[in-house]
């Protein structure tokens, strides 16, 4: 039996929920939400780089300190809006309220980070760890959408399901407990992208940044706009859930990318030797989601609960144990896990809510490495027991 | 993209060394060229010009009214110098690294820190800070323990933290056959005969389970790696557990072990001629092969990859990038120079404080 939910704040009423299939063979393995505009950067429906114009009536030197008094312009209004200047501001008060952390319910906002490449390091009992150096640029809140307002909300319009199978909504969408926390980051000159770009930061009162992200938020945990992001959001130990794009395989058959047999080598093959075979039986049609050749990688993954063993405050960089999905310098979102042995422990260790503030910072401030205990700085010799 | 929206901060300009034995013409013949059209310049503008931009050097070629004012060269001549002293071609291309730059890093830092160099990988894979982390981390971990300079074809003994062991520490002595990656991935290959028996330990280099690294012999071969030794007679890698170590002078070169290895008959590990090898006595290794595999070994032999251009350009390290990595390492080579002299001072001080209480002499 069909089970249709009305849905009162969202407009897609016309959805029904179908129960989803137990089954675990391939053509039913349709509980994955899948739209063409998933994997999307959004907005998308904001064109972001404009063209560089060429004034033919300035004149060289006009057009440099032209940008370089742009760039003097995102370069104060970044520095206004740091916690640098919020520390010393006299008239800004400090959030009067921090919220608490609130087991099960407390969700943090996540930072963006630029994975770097890979550096090894050693523990104190001698094994090996491969850490994951990822960057933290320049970034601050842009926008808190509540969850109320999710149906509303311009890219989540237009999601609909497809014919057949698409008939399940994301959970964070129908159940509504986390809002979207917009975060840009990495400001640039306002020339190289177009005035709705710039409109969609005007807002808040910040430049023009080249990357907006989304996180899904608690609404205890919200951000307003303006509100600066760093490096100390997370702490050495902290379990991270990193989300990035994969690397872009290009287009590849079906061996390389869905790991099937293909054809024997020898033994008279004609003309089989790494081709799919049969794409359906019985002469039924081919159904929707069939593994076929394809472009490979270039999709969103996460890797799941990864400690933070070293933070370098200097570079403003986070080592995180293993490895994350993506090539070195591309954008990647890191959050607070969301495996459930994760949360628990932070129960008791709550990290600095909603965000860390100048007056978390200790005594003296933070040096310019700060390490895991189980982890041999270089400089250490290995002492093992006997 | 953020590689695409940040400018790069190391250039990667196309830098070839020059290639002993390649012949490249340096000045087209001109006789092919079009001919120069030349102008009378009335000397008043020629003097105006002058005068406005000292720079541009006076005399032929010779230019109508008003052109200098747009062709007059956008860089100056110290900027064109540089530009043909990095590119690798022109007049002076021989003489491409200046005295000045050879003088900043001595030789001996480019013997003895081989792994400092960048990776050689596709750009996009390179990143300046994560160089620079491994080149300090490198530098850290030397103040612990002392790693000498060698090459593939010297014998070391390494001593390792081994809880099995009775002294808990595990020496093993060997040639070393192979060394490779960079940075704090650096890796080197032992090679002995223990019973009878052919052993091989790859050791991490900076890992913290080492306990000391020495040398016993400094050597160099006429080969990268020294694989082959697998399909030798085991005479070749036997070395003595015992054996005392070699004095050798930093100052000299490296001493060339120029032999060449007789393998054992086949079949092999590897198709040892196909890979340049030039310590394996050739003749006696194609007299085991038919006269296709000889062919094809002489084919591979030609050496016709030194004018391939592209091959050249994809396995090398940009000169920027190396001068870079080499006069970090250089800095950070004093400093560990400076730490090791503390060291012996706290040491000797300390020497002196026991022997007071003690009252030893």
């Amino acid at each position: 039996s069909q089970l249709i939910v009305a849905m009162a704040t969202a407009p897609h009423t016309w959805l029904r929920l179908v129960p989803s299939c137990r089954s675990y063979s391939k053509a039913t393995r349709l509980h994955k939400i899948d739209y063409p505009w998933k994997d999307e950067p959004k907005p998308h429906w904001v064109r972001q780089f404009e063209a560089r114009r060429v004034d033919a009536d300035l004149t060289p030197e006009n057009r440099d300190w032209l940008r370089q008094w742009r760039l003097q312009r995102v370069r104060d209004a970044v520095a206004s809006s740091s916690e640098a200047a919020a520390a010393a501001s006299p008239l800004k008060e400090p959030p009067a309220a921090r919220p608490l952390w609130t087991p099960r319910v407390s969700q943090r906002c996540g930072l963006v980070g630029i994975k770097l490449g890979i550096l090894p390091m050693w523990y104190r009992n001698g094994q090996k760890v491969h850490t994951t150096v990822v960057q933290i640029p320049d970034q601050r809140v842009l926008r808190w959408v509540p969850p109320e307002d999710l149906g509303n909300y311009a890219s989540l319009r237009e999601m609909r399901p497809y014919r057949l199978n698409q008939s399940l909504l994301p959970r964070w969408l129908t159940q509504q407990r986390w809002g979207l926390q917009l975060v840009g980051a990495v400001p640039a000159d306002p020339a190289n992208f177009t005035a709705q770009w710039c409109g969609i930061f005007k807002a808040a009162g910040l430049p023009p940044m080249r990357k907006i992200s989304r996180f899904l938020v608690s609404p205890d945990a919200a951000l307003q706009p303006g509100a600066c992001l760093g490096l100390h959001h997370f702490r050495v130990g902290d379990c991270v859930d990193v989300v990035a794009r994969t690397v872009n395989r290009g287009f590849q058959g079906v061996m390389e990318r869905h790991l099937m047999e293909g054809g024997p080598a020898a033994h008279g093959s004609t003309k089989f030797h790494r081709k799919m075979g049969s794409a359906a039986g019985g002469g039924g049609p081919i159904y929707r989601g069939k593994r076929m050749p394809g472009v490979m990688g270039n999709r969103f993954r996460a890797a799941r609960s990864l400690p933070v063993l070293r933070v370098n405050t200097k570079h403003r960089l986070l080592f995180i144990k293993g490895f994350t999905p993506g090539p070195p310098h591309s954008y990647c979102q890191i959050m607070d896990s969301w495996m459930l042995d994760v949360r628990r422990s932070l129960d008791a260790n709550p990290p600095p809510m909603p965000t860390y503030f100048a007056e978390d910072a200790p005594e003296g401030g933070y040096p310019e490495d700060v390490y895991h205990p189980d982890l041999l700085p270089y400089d250490q010799p290995l002492e093992l027991p006997d | 993209h953020p590689a695409r929206d940040a400018t790069s901060a190391i250039s990667s300009s196309w830098q070839l060394r020059p290639v002993p034995g390649l012949q490249v013409p340096l000045r087209l013949p001109s006789d092919r060229r079009p001919p120069v059209r030349r102008f009378a310049c009335p000397a008043s503008i020629a003097a105006a010009s002058a005068a406005a931009s000292p720079a541009v050097p006076p005399g032929p070629p010779l230019a109508p009214a008003g052109i200098a004012r747009v062709y007059k060269p956008r860089l100056s001549p110290e900027a064109m110098k540089e530009f043909w002293r990095l590119s690798g071609i022109g007049p002076d291309h021989s003489r491409a690294k200046a005295a000045d730059q050879q003088a900043e890093v001595p030789p001996e830092i480019k013997r003895l820190y081989q792994e400092a160099l960048p990776p050689i990988v596709s750009q996009d894979y390179r990143d300046p800070i994560v160089e620079s982390l491994h080149r300090a981390e490198m530098m850290r971990r030397r103040r612990v323990i002392n790693i000498p300079e060698f090459h593939v074809g010297s014998i070391l003994a390494v001593s390792v933290m081994d809880k099995h062991a009775p002294n808990k520490v595990n020496r093993f002595v060997g040639l070393c056959i192979l060394r490779r990656h960079t940075g704090l991935f650096t890796t080197f290959t032992l090679r002995n005969m223990v019973d009878q028996v052919c052993v091989q330990i790859e050791y991490e280099l900076y890992s913290p389970s080492i306990v000391s690294i020495q040398l016993l012999k400094l050597e160099r071969r006429l080969d990268d790696n020294l694989l082959y030794l697998m399909d030798a007679p085991h005479s070749h890698c036997t070395i003595p557990f015992d054996m005392v170590p070699e004095p050798y002078s930093r100052n000299d070169p490296v001493p060339v072990n120029r032999e060449r290895v007789r393998l054992n008959p086949p079949p092999w590990m590897c198709k040892w001629h196909l890979h340049g090898y030039q310590g394996i006595d050739l003749e006696h290794l194609y007299s085991y092969l038919s006269d296709k595999d000889v062919a094809k070994a002489i084919e591979f032999s030609k050496a016709y990859k030194r004018y391939d251009l592209l091959d050249q350009y994809l396995n090398r390290v940009p000169v920027p990038d190396a001068d870079y990595a080499f006069k970090d390492i250089f800095i950070q080579h004093q400093e560990l120079l400076q730490h090791q002299q503390q060291q012996q001072q706290q040491s000797s001080k300390k020497s002196e404080v026991i022997s007071k209480l003690t009252g030893t002499v």
